[in-house]
C-alpha cells in the first residue's frame, strides 16, 4: 500500500480531557489553582460577612457553624433519614420521568398523529411553572413519599420529551439513506442511526431534569412533609435555626454537583465519539 | 453484448412536471468501469440513485443480471459524494454495517472487512472515530463499506469532489488499484471530464432537459493508467471531446443558475 503523508494524516486520537495523566498534589494545583482559590476566597469571605458583619445567627450562618450543625445533624441520624426520604422520592421520581418522556419522545417523533395530539400540552406544561401544583399534589397524593414522586415527576418528563423528540429528527437523512442503501428496515435504521443519533440531545434532557428534579424534591416537601432535606429546612426557617437550614441547603447543592458531574463522566464513557 | 451486468431500457423519471430523465436504455458489461459525466441538472445522480434502489423511476426498467431492481439492495455497493460515516461507530464498525444489516456479521466476514480496510489503505485505524480521519480517509472508508458486502456493481456517486484537487488525484490511481484487484462493475458520476476519461472504459455523455445519453465514448487507453497519461495528447483529445459535447448545455445551465 502507498502511504501518502498527506492522506494519511491522522490527528492524534486522545480526547483532551484525558491527556497525560500525572498524579500529584502540583499537578492538581496547576490545573485547578483558579477553581480552588475562588472557592476557599468565597468561603472565607462568606466566614467573615457572617462573622463581623452581620454577626447574628438568626440572619446568616457562616460556613464553620454550617459544618457543625451539619456534625450534629449527622449524629443524631436526623441527617441520614432526611437523605434518604429525599433520596427514594428524587429517584423514583427522575428514573419514572426519564422513562416515561423517552417514552414520549419517541410516540412524538414516529408519527405525526401522535406529534399534534401530545405537542400542545408539552409546550404548555413545560413552560408553566408546573411547582406552583405542588400543594394541589400533596392535597391529592398525601403528604408521604408518592407525592413527592408525582411532583419530581412533572417536573423532569418535559425536557426530557422535548430533547428526545428534537433529537430524533434531527437525525441526518444522509445517515438514514445509506443504511438503508444496505437493505436496512425501519426498525433496524431507528437501532443504528436514529437512537445513537439522538443519544446526546436524551442525555441533555436527563441532566437539564436533574435540577429540575431536585427543586421538586425540596419545593414539595416544603408544603408538607414528615420527613425530607426539604421538610428540614422549612422546620429551621420557622425556628430561625439558620446553620440546620443551610446544612439542608449544602446536602442539596453537594447531590446536584455530584449527579451533574456522575452525568458529564458517564457521557463521556457512553459517547465517546463526540469532541 | 457479452456478459451483460447491468440493463437499463427505456428509463424515464419526472419529478412533477419536470422530465429529469427521459427513455435512458445502456447496457454495461461485467467488469466494465463506467463514468455518468453531464452538465448539472442532467440527472445523473437520480440515474444512478434509481439504479442503486433510492428512487423509483417513472418509467422502465433496470435490471442487475436477471434481477429487476425495485428497492435498495446489498448487490450494490452505493458510495455517496459525503462519506456519511456514523460518528458513534469506528471504522472497522462503520465499514461492516453492511454485513451487520445482511445479518450476516461473523468472524469470517470481520476478517473479509479488515482486509478491505487494508485495501483502501487504513489498516491499523479500526478503531479510530471518523472525526478523527482526513476527508480523504473517510471516503477510503465510504468505498470499503461499499465493497464490503461484495456487491455486483458499485455505484459511486461523485465521490471526490469535496477532496482537495491533489487528494483527489491520489484517490483517482487508488481507486483504480483497487478495481483492478477486483474487477467490480462501477458506475461513477462525476462531474469532472478528466476524471471520468482516466478512470473508465466507456464514458456516458449525458445531455440535460430532459436528461437523456448523448454520446456513449470508448475511452481507448491502455491499462493500467499512471497519472502521467493525462498529460498526453491522447488523454487531452478525450478531454476535449467530451467537454465539446457538454458545453452548450453547461453554458445554459450556469446561466440559468445565476439568472
Amino acid at each position: 500500500m502507498t502511504t501518502e503523508p498527506h492522506t494519511i494524516s491522522v490527528e492524534t486520537g486522545k480526547p483532551r480531557a484525558n491527556g497525560p495523566r500525572l498524579a500529584g498534589p502540583r499537578r492538581f494545583l496547576q490545573r485547578n489553582g483558579w477553581a480552588l482559590g475562588s472557592v476557599i476566597g468565597g468561603l472565607l469571605l462568606w466566614e467573615f460577612v457572617s462573622r463581623v458583619l452581620v454577626a447574628s445567627k438568626l440572619f446568616l450562618a457562616s460556613p464553620s457553624q454550617i459544618l457543625i450543625a451539619m456534625v450534629r445533624l449527622a449524629q443524631t441520624g436526623e441527617l441520614q433519614k432526611d437523605i434518604t426520604i429525599s433520596a427514594i422520592e428524587f429517584f423514583i421520581g427522575y428514573v419514572a420521568a426519564s422513562l416515561i418522556g423517552i417514552a414520549l419522545g419517541l410516540l412524538m417523533a414516529s408519527s405525526r398523529a401522535w406529534k399534534q395530539a401530545l405537542q400542545p400540552w408539552v409546550s404548555g406544561l413545560y413552560a408553566t411553572p408546573t411547582i406552583a401544583l405542588a400543594p394541589l399534589f400533596i392535597l391529592w397524593f398525601g403528604v408521604g413519599i408518592s407525592s413527592k414522586v408525582v411532583v419530581v415527576i412533572v417536573l423532569v418528563v418535559f425536557p426530557v420529551v422535548i430533547n428526545t423528540e428534537a433529537g430524533l429528527l434531527t437525525t441526518s437523512p444522509n445517515l438514514i439513506e445509506t443504511v438503508r442503501s444496505f437493505g436496512a428496515n425501519s426498525r433496524q435504521i431507528f437501532f443504528k442511526v436514529s437512537l445513537p443519533s439522538a443519544l446526546p440531545f436524551i442525555f441533555a434532557g436527563l441532566k437539564l431534569g436533574i435540577g429540575r428534579g431536585l427543586i421538586g424534591v425540596v419545593v414539595a416537601e416544603l408544603f408538607g412533609s414528615r420527613a425530607g432535606l426539604g421538610q428540614l429546612i422549612s422546620q429551621s426557617a420557622d425556628a430561625f435555626n439558620m446553620p440546620d437550614l443551610f446544612a439542608g441547603v449544602v446536602v442539596l447543592a453537594a447531590a446536584g454537583i455530584a449527579m451533574t458531574s456522575g452525568f458529564a463522566w458517564l457521557e463521556r464513557r457512553l459517547l465517546p465519539w463526540r469532541e | 453484448m457479452p456478459d451483460t451486468k447491468l440493463s437499463v431500457v427505456g428509463l424515464s423519471k419526472q419529478f412533477g412536471e419536470l422530465n429529469v430523465l427521459e427513455n435512458i436504455s445502456a447496457d454495461v458489461a461485467k467488469g466494465e468501469f463506467i463514468s455518468i459525466v453531464g452538465p448539472s441538472g442532467c440527472g445523473k445522480t437520480t440515474l444512478l440513485r434509481i439504479i442503486g434502489g433510492l428512487e423509483k423511476s417513472s418509467a422502465g426498467t433496470v435490471r442487475l443480471d436477471d434481477r429487476v431492481i425495485d428497492g435498495p439492495g446489498r448487490d450494490r455497493g452505493f458510495v455517496f459524494q459525503q462519506d456519511n460515516l456514523l460518528p458513534w461507530r469506528n471504522i472497522l464498525a462503520n465499514a461492516e454495517i453492511g454485513p451487520e444489516v445482511g445479518g450476516y456479521a461473523n468472524t469470517e466476514q470481520r476478517s473479509r472487512t479488515l482486509s478491505l480496510l487494508k485495501l483502501v489503505g487504513l489498516e491499523g485505524f479500526s478503531h479510530y472515530y471518523p472525526r478523527q480521519l482526513s476527508g480523504g480517509m473517510r471516503q477510503r472508508v465510504n468505498l470499503a463499506r461499499a465493497l464490503a458486502v461484495n456487491p455486483d456493481l458499485l455505484l459511486m456517486d461523485e465521490p471526490f469532489s469535496a477532496l482537495d484537487a491533489q487528494t483527489r488525484e491520489i484517490m483517482q490511481t487508488e481507486l483504480l488499484r483497487i478495481w483492478e484487484e477486483g474487477r467490480k462493475t462501477v458506475l461513477f458520476v462525476t462531474h469532472q471530464i478528466d476524471e471520468a476519461v482516466y478512470l473508465s472504459d466507456r464514458v456516458f455523455v449525458l445531455a440535460r432537459r430532459p436528461g437523456r445519453i448523448n454520446r456513449i465514448v470508448d475511452i481507448d487507453l491502455p491499462r493500467p493508467r499512471p497519472l502521467a497519461l493525462k498529460r498526453t495528447p491522447e488523454f487531452v483529445a478525450y478531454v476535449d471531446l467530451i467537454w465539446k459535447l457538454i458545453e452548450e448545455d453547461v453554458r445554459v445551465s450556469v446561466l440559468e443558475e445565476h439568472a
